[in-house]
């Protein structure tokens, strides 16, 4: 039993770096911009397919920098010609955007690539089980593990480190403030909105080789992503790594106990948090609530 | 007896202590002028009083009542109203519409679904009445946020009438507007006092206006009591002199 | 500003003039649809999704909070109507009403651990605990049915004491039935808008803190609305389970909230009616994309094996609506005659 109890929990890890992934770039985007990108899954949908595509010409490592950046290049045009109008309305209208653009997503690869998933092809030397008796660690995914821990520490060493970060961080906090000390707001949130695209294409890439690569892949993670920020704080971007972590370890041992309850053990805890806690377990008071 | 008794209140956001250590009384039907240079804390003082934010340290009694950690709209039932540095009304909505919204609620009637004759008309009666106290009359189906700044003014204060408050709080009635508005709301907010009796304290930058309006003035600077007393004895004061030249220097 | 608070004086003389319009094209709708391409099911299905987004818009554009979960509430009124007839008694109106009161009661229990939050926070959580209904339609299969939606119930007729209405079988006369709850439905809306409440409301949407510091408080009042329409948008639900003798999961999913939204959105939020013509507008033409797409993909593109599916069209009109339209139909109209 226990040994079961670790796997799911293993399992759940697993798939809650899909998550931080996911929910760290939708966090991006709100806490500067406010807004929720209801397309985000439709991104990763998106990385996955770029790199499909790209495979057979640059190989499996070239598809996981190269989709993501395409991605990425995707989403800067969707915001310059798009969502860039609405900054500062009623996050009605940025809501409504995005989910259209949701819609338009899925039609739209579903159009190109069919309905139906895709084989993606990763290395062979990552489709390796680890061990026999845990057959389930094929070392793709300690892989898509390492490159999320990876990426969640460049990202901080980003926001902390350098001078774009740290107007990133300032932005959340303050954008009126920003603005005044000269910092073009426009260009920030611009790119900002790239890198959390540039997130999901990376999710997508990692999760089309893992789970499955079609046009509804992405919602598998949005709901999660949603509830990540919620239960880790609106704000914190510590506290979406840490909820996304949660959730996923959580969903995967209610898997093990009452698997029909997987799906709603993760609304239990937003609503557990949003009882004791409501503004998250790290989120500010008064940010955005 | 006073009506609104703060008690050496403080406070501090963080490592910044917005208000140090203040303690006012302010006796029944007196309008009462809080003044300082910017910074002074003022604002912030205000909202401890109308309960934006308790205080840190110290207590504040209305009426004879502790409401140091009461809401803001228990405060506005027990017969505190304030009005906003920047005009908080409903812009979208007629002048009207915007006084009797008060008027209802300050009546008891924010929970019904209707209204009975005898009801509707009293609220109305009481409505076309503040308008004309205010001198708004003819503009009653206007929206508010197409009027002139002053009206918009002397809208929101129609509105905090309405609840039939005994203590009016203004915070700089007369900010943002120009020679001619700010003496019509001076005349409005002296018509006002002189009419009803009504207990005010008010906060204001244009001392032309203060000295005009005042019983009494409260100076703080740096967010402690100056100095308080007569329009008069405050005016050759050299300690608020100091603190005015001193930041004008 | 909202058309259904105190008339202005430059609104007065057409106003009752287009409620009679009103009115009159939904009373007559069963015999002027067919012309126009029309039949009476989607008649009924445009007064249900009207009757659904007009509630949404209680809360949206009266109270100015934005529920991006509303669909759940819609599809526990339709899952509440369906087991009730499946299961309790075979009584339309009893159904409707134990619908009505299952969205409610959810509404008002989630309603209490949402109302502090605002704004983006607000749409996120909602969407998130509309989702909680949408997982459990779908996974508890012996009492929901799990995917396949929920089967085995059929709308009853009417007993009216000394005659019964056929509504399973007379479309029309089932086109009038839901126009009657249509009607108390939207007809209690307008009241408790036009009340001391409905003011309070108004006054929360033009400017939260101004209300607060009037002495109303805000968390009660917000939940109030929220529960309200709650109500309204499962008897929405209870009615098109009628509609279809089913109820479908994906009514519970957030992609129908957003529906909803966007209909509401499309006819204009600011005023009373025009949800329903926002409703009427998307209804239509989800109806005609849903036959057509394919067609057009094959004549525009002609890739065999590739059909650019609704989905997308209904996608772009939503971008559309965002950038073009932004205060709806009715609002374009109210401001050209200002």
């Amino acid at each position: 039993m226990s040994g079961l109890v670790i796997l799911n929990i293993a399992n759940g890890v697993a798939t809650g770096a899909f998550y931080v992934l996911m929910a760290l770039g939708l966090s991006l985007i709100l806490n500067l911009s406010g807004v929720i990108n209801f397309a985000h899954g439709g991104f990763l949908a998106l990385g996955g397919y770029f790199a499909y595509m790209l495979i057979p010409s640059v190989g499996f490592f070239g598809a996981l920098l190269l989709a993501p950046i395409l991605t990425a290049i995707v989403g800067l045009i969707v915001e310059q010609v798009l969502v860039r109008w609405l900054y500062g309305r009623d996050p009605l209208y940025s809501l409504l955007l995005t989910f259209g653009l949701a819609f338009i997503f899925q039609g739209g690869t579903r159009f190109l690539w069919g309905a139906q998933g895709l084989p993606m092809s990763i290395p062979a030397f990552l489709q390796q089980p680890l061990s026999s008796s845990l057959f389930f660690l094929t070392s793709y995914r300690v892989f898509n593990l390492v490159v999320v821990a990876a990426v969640v520490v460049l990202l901080f060493l980003l926001l902390r480190r350098t001078r774009f970060g740290i107007r990133i961080r300032a932005g959340t906090l303050d954008l009126d403030t920003v603005a005044s000390l000269g910092v073009n707001v426009r260009l920030l949130r611009s790119f900002n909105f790239a890198l959390g695209i540039f997130l999901a294409g990376l999710g997508g890439v990692l999760a089309a080789g893992q789970f499955r690569l079609d046009p509804t892949m992405g919602d598998d993670y949005l709901m999660p992503s949603f509830i990540a920020i919620i239960v880790g704080g609106v704000g914190s971007l510590g506290g979406t790594v840490l909820g996304g972590l949660l959730i996923g370890i959580a969903t995967g041992v209610t898997t093990v106990f009452f698997p029909a309850a997987s799906e709603a053990v993760m609304y239990v805890m937003m609503a557990v948090v949003l009882l004791i806690r409501p503004r998250g377990l790290f989120g500010e008071e008064g940010l955005m609530t | 007896m006073s009506v609104l008794e703060v008690r050496g209140v403080t406070k501090s956001f963080g490592s910044l202590v917005a208000v140090r250590d203040v303690s006012i009384a302010v006796e029944r039907g007196e309008l009462r002028a809080v003044i300082g240079p910017n910074g002074a804390g003022k604002t912030t003082f205000f909202n401890l009083i109308s309960g934006f934010f308790p205080p840190s340290v110290g207590s504040i009694v209305f009426d004879g009542r502790d409401i140091t950690r009461l809401a803001p709209h228990r405060r506005v039932a027990l017969g505190m109203a304030r009005t906003f540095q920047i005009t908080e009304i409903f812009p979208e909505l007629t002048v009207a519409e915007n006084v009797r919204i008060s008027t209802e609620v300050a009546a008891g009637y924010r929970l019904r679904p209707w209204l009975g004759r005898a009801a509707a008309a009293r609220v109305q009666g009481r409505v076309e009445s503040l308008l004309s106290l205010a001198g708004l009359g003819g503009k009653g189906d206007r929206l508010v946020g197409e009027l002139a700044h002053g009206d918009q003014r002397a809208a929101e204060i129609a509105m905090a009438l309405a609840l039939e408050p005994r203590l009016l709080l203004l915070d700089e009635p007369t900010a943002g507007m120009g020679e001619q508005e700010t003496y019509e709301i001076a005349q409005l907010i002296r018509r006002l006092h002189r009419d009803t009796k009504l207990t005010i304290v008010l906060i204001e930058h244009d001392m032309r206006v203060v000295f005009h309006l005042a019983d009494r003035i409260t100076v703080l600077d740096q967010g402690r009591l100056l100095a308080e007393g007569a329009p008069d004895a405050i005016a050759a004061n050299e300690a608020v002199q100091a603190a005015y030249l001193g930041k004008a220097a | 500003m909202s058309a259904v608070s105190l008339p202005t004086a430059r609104r007065v003389s057409y106003r009752p003039l287009a409620l009679a319009a009103i009115w009159l094209v939904l009373l007559v709708a069963p015999y002027w649809m067919p012309f126009v391409g029309g039949y009476t099911a989607l008649g009924t299905r445009i007064l249900v999704f009207g009757l659904a987004a007009m509630s949404l818009n209680f809360l949206l554009g009266f109270t100015g909070v934005l529920s991006f979960g509303h669909a759940a509430y819609f599809g526990l009124g339709a899952y509440g109507t369906g087991l009730a007839l499946k299961f309790l008694a075979p009584s339309t109106p009893l159904a409707l009403i134990l619908g009505v009161l299952l969205g409610a009661i959810a509404g008002a229990v989630l309603g209490a651990l949402i109302v502090r939050r605002r704004g983006v926070y607000f749409a996120m959580v909602t969407i998130a605990f509309g989702q909680v209904f949408y997982f459990i339609a779908f996974r508890w299969h012996e009492v929901t049915g799990g995917d396949d939606g929920l089967r085995g119930f059929q709308r009853q007729p009417l007993h009216l004491g000394l005659t019964t209405i056929d509504i399973l079988s007379n479309a029309t006369a089932f086109y009038y039935f839901v126009l009657f709850c249509f009607a108390l439905a939207v007809g209690l809306m307008a009241f408790l808008l036009r009340s001391p409440f409905g003011r309070t409301l108004l006054a929360i949407r033009e400017n939260e803190r101004r209300a607060r510091f009037l002495g109303i408080p805000i968390e009660l009042h917000i939940w109030l609305a929220f529960v309200i329409s709650c109500a309204f948008i499962a008897l929405a639900g209870g009615l098109d389970a009628l509609l279809n003798n089913f109820a479908n999961p994906r009514e519970l999913h957030y992609s129908q909230s957003g529906e909803i939204v966007i209909m509401a959105v499309l006819g204009g939020m600011r005023s009373f009616w025009g949800p329903l013509i926002g409703a009427a507008v998307f209804i239509s033409l989800e109806d005609y994309l849903s036959a057509s797409a394919e067609r057009w993909s094959v004549q525009i593109f002609n890739w065999p094996g590739h059909t650019l599916d609704w989905m997308f069209w209904i996608g772009l009109l939503f971008v559309v609506v965002v950038l073009l339209f932004p205060r709806g139909l009715l609002g374009v109209l109210q401001r050209g005659k200002t």
